[in-house]
Parts: structure tokens; C-alpha cells; sequence
């Protein structure tokens, strides 16, 4: 019993990182009903952006992760940029493809670039406590904390301002939000950027914990953000909180009584199970199909 | 008022408006008439940036508003409501109207306006906090009107607003369309239904595969024999 809640502990401290990436990730799902895969790689420039300024100009902790959340963004930029803002009235498949590419060339860039391909990433606090029979992990817990805040920040953001209004009627209706004066494709930058910003916080926070990046960190990021966003809900904001933790939950324990060779296996048969019973996440706000259904303008 | 000249809008290489040259009179309730596919929605759109002419200019009090963006058009003071009504389905009521005044600043003015809607439109002060998605299609209709009307154009245009809805509400909808006009909004109204457009507009424009045929009052149209047997005459034959 004792090792079911540590693990449980465990699972919900891992499950915030990937609740955060899918938070970034439903945010641009939401507003542009697109997928975009060169999101886990554009956090992964901005960590080694974040790597350098450590090694280089001797960063500290809050530097390292605004040189990272800035790099992300950056990147997320980018990757609009290219594969987004030229498919605005095409098929969302064509931006998926072409975010694709963007992730290969991003990662092919790290390799090339850096001699060493793993890199030490600054921890961020390393201390421990016992909470009874349970060990905690201080940074792991500030990463709890911040999936949380942020959750509930991008949630008050979108309820609660001008800002959000416009994204929500991005999201209802893209034609009437253009009838009713809003710039949307400002509006769209803006959204895209914010969940860059979103992914960099916790690219910096997994990759704090772990004390090394490597050029597979994109990938990482992109498969766990994507599972825990498609079993929470597509552009469902408590979906992609509820989403990342139960991921994380059901990684530790299969890890624990099954096996760390069984553990990636477990996660994909949760992501089968949810897909089957409710094809719309768990707080089902679009079907999956969306992910591949173009939006005419 | 509202100037339109020799507009040319393409999808590809179809074109969908061959030059098309009309004119809205201030304060007036200017209808434009024709069948499907004749470019009415495109001439809407065009005129309100979200599709982009290949030629010609649209111009409002001489202002150019040719390729500007809609957000900027809006600004200029023309608002659209749009063919089947667009409202934002998980949006409330509410919301719906103040998204209609994205542009404007003074949270009093915005608010007393919403009230001025309400009053208007009693229909959706009952339903302000229920999700616009829920709303009939004629209550749709409504928070559409209102929520074009929360950016205080200068023009009103409006994509048949009777499409899909029973005569009843047809009827509700074109007094509600005089009413507005009275209080002198200036309207350009995109129709199918003549006979309700007849009681209503001062200035008829018909337009065919993309170009004007016939401009002229209610009195002209009615006694056009064309225009008789396409439009009147064929709704009363199949009616």
C-alpha cells in the first residue's frame, strides 16, 4: 500500500510536466484546431539556449529559465511562421505535415550544432523531505505547484479578459471573430506564443529535474504533451491538467508492478482505452478526428 | 454612402463577381436580390475584407476600404451579419454582445448599449446567460442583428437573415430590419424572399451570375417582367 501511494505521488509529480506541456499544446489545438508536432522541439531549442547561457555567461536558475521560455517562444514563432500562418484557410493536415518537417530540422540542427549532444541542464533544488513513510522531491513539487498556477492562469485569462474573448470566439467561429473586428491573426501569434511560453516553463522544469538535455528532449516533449492532451480532451484546459496527471499516475505504477519495459506500453494502452470510451478525452472538447479536419476560413 | 465599383472577386480562376457597380443610400434599406449562386454571399464578404478583390474598389463615404483588413473595416463602420448567422456557440448571450463591441473602449457606453439590445430584443435578455449554441434560429438571428449593432456601424449589412426560419419569425425579423432603419441605421440587405424585402426596402439591385441586372425602386421591380416572372411570379406559381 505504501509503495501504491508512493507511486502515486510519484506519477503525480512526473504527470505535472506533462499536464504543462499539454496545456501549451491544447491552447494552440483550441485556437487553431491545429496540431503542432515542432512543439516538444522548439522547447528543446530553448533549453539549449537555456544550457548555454548557463555554461557561457554563468546563468542562474531564473536566467536559465527565461533564456529558455524566451528561446522557446522564439522557436514557437518560427514554427508558426512557416507552417501555420501560410496554411491559415488550408487543411489542417498540410500544417501538421509541415510541422513535422520543422520538428526533423530542428532536431537534425541540435545534433549538428552541438559537439556534445548531452548537455548538463542546471538543477533546481535538489532537497528532499519525508512526509511520513513518502518522500518528496522539493523541485517536483514546485513543478506541481506551477502546472497548477499556470493551469489556472490560462483559465482566467481566457474567462476573464478581453484577450480571451477574442481567442474563445477564435475558437467558436474564426469568420464571425473576423466580423466583429477582431485581428486574428494577432490574436493567433499572441495565443501561439503564450503556450511556447507555457512549454519553455516546463521544459525548463523536466529538464531542471533530469540535470541533462539531450536533442530526444523534443520528441519527449511532443509524445507525452500529445497523449496527455488527446486523453484529457483536445483544447480542454482542465483536460489537459487531468489529462497529464493520470498519464503520470499510470506510467508509475506500471512502472513499479509491471516494469520500466512495460511502462511506455501501458501509457499507449490508456491512450487505446480512452480513445475507444470516449473518443473526446475525458473532457471531451472536440473529437480527435478535428486533429486532421481542415477549417475554411 | 456605401460605394461598390466595377468589383472583381475570383475563387481561382472562377469569378464570382464580374464587375459588379451598386450604391447605398444613407439612411435608407438598400435589398439585393438573386438566386443562388449569383454572388450575393461573395459581394458581403468581399465588402467586408474577408475575401479580397482581384480589382475594383469598395468605398464608404469615399473612404477606400479595399484591402484593408476586416478588423479594420469594422472600425471604419461597416458590420456584417453574416449568412447563417455565425453567433459563437459556447459563448453566452452576453458574451456574444460584448464580443460585438471588440473594437470599442468605455465599458459604460458598451454596457448601456447591451441594455439598449436587451430592450429591442427582449428575446435575448430572457436568454442572456444561455450558451448562444441553444438559441433558436431566430433568437441566432437576433443576438446576430445585436451583436453587429454592439460595434455602432455606420452601415448594416445584412446576408439573408430569413434563411431558415419560419414566416413567422420572417416576418419579426423584416419589422425588426424597418424598425432599425427608422432609427436610422443604414441597411444593405441581401435577399431571396422579394416579397418581404418589398415591404421593407426603398432601392432593389438584382444581381445575376455575378453581375447587376436590374437596379430600381419597389415600383420599377414589381412591374419588371423579368424580374415579375423570376421572382414574384415563380414564388406565387410554387407557393
Amino acid at each position: 500500500m505504501i509503495d501504491f501511494l508512493q507511486n502515486t505521488i510519484d506519477g503525480v509529480m512526473t504527470g505535472a510536466s506533462y499536464a504543462l506541456l499539454a496545456l501549451g499544446f491544447t491552447l494552440i489545438f483550441g485556437v487553431m484546431r491545429r496540431l503542432n508536432l515542432s512543439y516538444g522541439p522548439s522547447i528543446m531549442v530553448g533549453a539549449y539556449l537555456g544550457t548555454l547561457a548557463h555554461l557561457h555567461l554563468a546563468a542562474g536558475p531564473l536566467g536559465v529559465a527565461a533564456v529558455t521560455v524566451a528561446g522557446a517562444v522564439l522557436a514557437g514563432l518560427y514554427v508558426e511562421r512557416l507552417c501555420f500562418a501560410p496554411m491559415a484557410a488550408g487543411a489542417g493536415i498540410a500544417a501538421m505535415v509541415s510541422s513535422f518537417a520543422i520538428w526533423m530540422q530542428l532536431e537534425q540542427a541540435a545534433i549538428l550544432v552541438l559537439p556534445r549532444h548531452t548537455y548538463p541542464f542546471p538543477p533546481l533544488a535538489s532537497a528532499t523531505a519525508w512526509l511520513g513513510p513518502f518522500l518528496l522531491r522539493l523541485d517536483q513539487l514546485i513543478m506541481l505547484a506551477s502546472a497548477l498556477v499556470l493551469a489556472l492562469g490560462v483559465q482566467a485569462l481566457l474567462y476573464g479578459t478581453r484577450f480571451g474573448l477574442a481567442l474563445r470566439a477564435i475558437i467558436g467561429n474564426p469568420t464571425a471573430a473576423h466580423l466583429v473586428g477582431i485581428d486574428v491573426r494577432r490574436a493567433t501569434v499572441l495565443a501561439f506564443a503564450l503556450a511556447s511560453a507555457v512549454g519553455g516553463v516546463a521544459g525548463f522544469l523536466v529538464l531542471a529535474s533530469d540535470a541533462q538535455v539531450t536533442p530526444m528532449f523534443g520528441m519527449w516533449a511532443t509524445m507525452k504533451g500529445l497523449i496527455a492532451m488527446m486523453i484529457g480532451g483536445l483544447g480542454s484546459i482542465p483536460g489537459a491538467l487531468v489529462g497529464g496527471l493520470l498519464l503520470g499516475v499510470v506510467e508509475a505504477q506500471s512502472q513499479w508492478y509491471l516494469g520500466p519495459q512495460l511502462r511506455d506500453l501501458a501509457a499507449y494502452v490508456l491512450l487505446f482505452a480512452c480513445l475507444v470510451w470516449r473518443p473526446g478525452g475525458l473532457f471531451g472538447a472536440a473529437p480527435v478526428r478535428d486533429l486532421a479536419r481542415g477549417r475554411s476560413l | 454612402m456605401l460605394d461598390v465599383a466595377d468589383l472583381v472577386t475570383a475563387y481561382g480562376k472562377i469569378e464570382a463577381l464580374k464587375g459588379v457597380s451598386l450604391r447605398v443610400e444613407s439612411g435608407r434599406i438598400t435589398c439585393l436580390l438573386g438566386p443562388n449562386g449569383a454572388g450575393k454571399t461573395t459581394l458581403m464578404m468581399t465588402i467586408a475584407g474577408i475575401l479580397q478583390p482581384r480589382r475594383g474598389t469598395v468605398r464608404l463615404d469615399g473612404q477606400e476600404l479595399t484591402g484593408l483588413t476586416p478588423a479594420r473595416i469594422v472600425a471604419q463602420g461597416v458590420a456584417l451579419v453574416p449568412e447563417n448567422r455565425l453567433v459563437f456557440p459556447q459563448m453566452s448571450v452576453h458574451e456574444n454582445l460584448l464580443a460585438g463591441a471588440y473594437q470599442r473602449r468605455g465599458r459604460g457606453e458598451i454596457a448601456s448599449d447591451v441594455e439598449r439590445m436587451y430592450a429591442r430584443f427582449p428575446r435575448l435578455q430572457e436568454r442572456r446567460a444561455q450558451l448562444a449554441g441553444t438559441l433558436s434560429g431566430g433568437e441566432q438571428q437576433m443576438l446576430a442583428v445585436a451583436r453587429a449593432l454592439m460595434s455602432r456601424p455606420r452601415v448594416l449589412l445584412m446576408d439573408e437573415p430569413s434563411l431558415g426560419l419560419a414566416p413567422l419569425v420572417v416576418a419579426e425579423i423584416f419589422r425588426i430590419v424597418g424598425e432599425l432603419n427608422r432609427d436610422g441605421t443604414t441597411i444593405f440587405l441581401v435577399e431571396q424572399n422579394a416579397h418581404m424585402a418589398l415591404q421593407v426596402a426603398h432601392h432593389f439591385y438584382l444581381m445575376e451570375q455575378g453581375r447587376v441586372t436590374f437596379s430600381g425602386t419597389p415600383g420599377e421591380l414589381a412591374e419588371d417582367e423579368v424580374v415579375q416572372r423570376a421572382y414574384l411570379g415563380a414564388r406565387r406559381a410554387a407557393g
